[in-house]
């Protein structure tokens, strides 16, 4: 499988896939964005079968490239991985269409929660 | 009291001219922070300044900078007039020395309440 | 300008000490390391002298309270917090953006989840890295002094609104920076001599 890496941050990109690593899925095609526009054209060029997108980025938020994706007619599946995890955030990204909200800081056990049902 | 009124939107200094006026507040109004500044070397110097953020010639950040550095504006109070999106803006403008803040759209109770906050209602204000 | 500041006033614009606590602070930023730098890296509440070559870093929290929750330690510091965060990703040579990249995104954390314990709804700003932003008003600041690995740590919750107290004199700037308005305090916040 392909997952979408999207985050501002190369240290918590690398972070991510470390964990991905860790957490067991670690037979998966990665690609990495640096922020909403380009995780937006990412997923129309790579079809990525997972986008792990950051909330708050320069250029575009995860939040705006979620709702374009959806707008455009995507179905990719499409989690959050974020520094804020409350409960109107994690309202928000359901609403948009985010199957799941993870809140950094986060562990390998809760990258296999989330990812258990949409990963093989 | 006075108040001077800064942004390059006419409607949006109408609007915000008219809350003020209805007060107590005399008013002026400048389209951008030269302007503005040009008011205050005039000798009008205001208790209060709304300012927006963006606007041509003069933004409002550097009129805050251009404020806060002559002593004798020291009692001038500065709020910025920003919309959703400028928020992350906010904490960098009262760093530069504004002293609140508003976000577009907001009502006229808002704005009277913040002002109330900083204990600058004319006297004469009609609730 | 008439002054009448009163209880109702201060209640509008609560200081931050009435909404979280040091421990609350502690625990985040500790959480944040165990997770992020690893399971053994603890953040011991003893306070440390900053070195002179302090940096900051830093998210800006605006809603019902707002202000910026600040990082500073050393450069150092920074340094070796970025390559424990990169751990076997770490170039052999590593960039001023690394540790720029690596510090911000600790803020970014540590601040989303204060801003997640504070009122709402509040917007998180992008991270930054530079010089910390000078106190507006001292009684509206919540301060956790750390060692992390026998390095200081300084994690403040600070306010941007000036006080509204009359007593209060709001900073005074004789030097304008336009560029970097972060830079009116001499002395970075944290610095102890």
């Amino acid at each position: 499988m392909k997952i979408l890496v999207a985050d501002d941050s190369r240290v918590m990109r690398q972070i991510v896939i470390r964990t991905l690593r860790q957490a067991g899925y670690d037979d998966h095609d990665i690609v990495e964005a640096e922020d909403g526009r380009d995780a937006y054209e990412k997923v129309r060029t790579e079809a990525p079968d997972l986008v792990l997108s950051d909330w708050n980025m320069p250029n575009m938020t995860g939040l705006e490239c979620l709702q374009a994706l959806r707008s455009s007619g995507s179905a990719v599946p499409f989690g959050f991985v974020t520094s804020e995890g409350s409960a109107d955030m994690r309202e928000t990204a359901a609403d948009a269409g985010a199957l799941f909200l993870i809140a950094k800081p986060f562990t390998e056990e809760t990258f296999r929660e989330n990812l258990d049902g949409v990963l093989a | 009291m006075r108040a001077l009124v800064i942004d390059d939107s006419r409607a949006m200094r109408r609007i915000v001219t008219g809350i003020l006026g209805g007060l107590g507040y005399e008013t002026r109004q400048a389209g951008h922070g030269q302007e503005a500044l040009d008011v205050l070397h005039e000798g009008w110097v205001p208790d209060l300044c709304t300012i927006d953020w963006n606007m041509p010639v003069m933004d409002g950040l550097q009129f805050v900078n251009a404020v806060r550095a002559n002593p004798a504006w020291r009692p001038v109070t500065l709020v910025m007039v920003t919309s959703e999106s400028e928020q992350s803006q906010i904490v960098r403008a009262l760093a530069a020395g504004a002293h609140e803040y508003v976000i577009k759209p907001f009502t006229a109770d808002a704005l009277r309440d913040k002002l109330a906050l900083l204990g600058l209602l004319p006297q004469e204000a009609v609730l | 300008m008439t002054l009448a500041p009163d209880a109702t006033a201060r209640a509008a614009r609560p200081l931050i000490t009435s909404l979280i606590d040091e421990a609350t602070v502690g625990a985040i930023a500790g959480e944040a390391w165990v997770a992020l730098v690893g399971e053994e890296e603890l953040l011991v509440p003893v306070p440390g002298a900053l070195p002179e070559d302090a940096l900051s870093t830093w998210v800006d929290v605006v809603g019902p309270w707002t202000g910026s929750v600040v990082l500073t330690a050393g450069h150092g510091t920074a340094v070796e917090l970025t390559r424990a965060l990169l751990a076997e990703a770490t170039p052999a040579v590593l960039e001023p953006e690394d540790v720029t990249d690596a510090f911000g995104e600790i803020a970014n954390v540590v601040g989303g989840n204060v801003k997640a314990a504070l009122p709402g709804p509040s917007t998180l700003s992008l991270p930054q890295v530079g010089d910390a932003p000078a106190v507006r008003n001292p009684d509206d600041v919540c301060r956790v002094e750390v060692l992390w690995r026998g390095q200081p740590l300084v994690i403040t919750v600070q306010g941007a609104l000036p006080s509204t107290s009359p007593q209060h004199e709001n900073p005074h700037h004789e030097n304008p920076q336009h560029e970097n308005p972060h830079h009116e305090n001499p002395h970075p916040n944290g610095v102890s001599l």
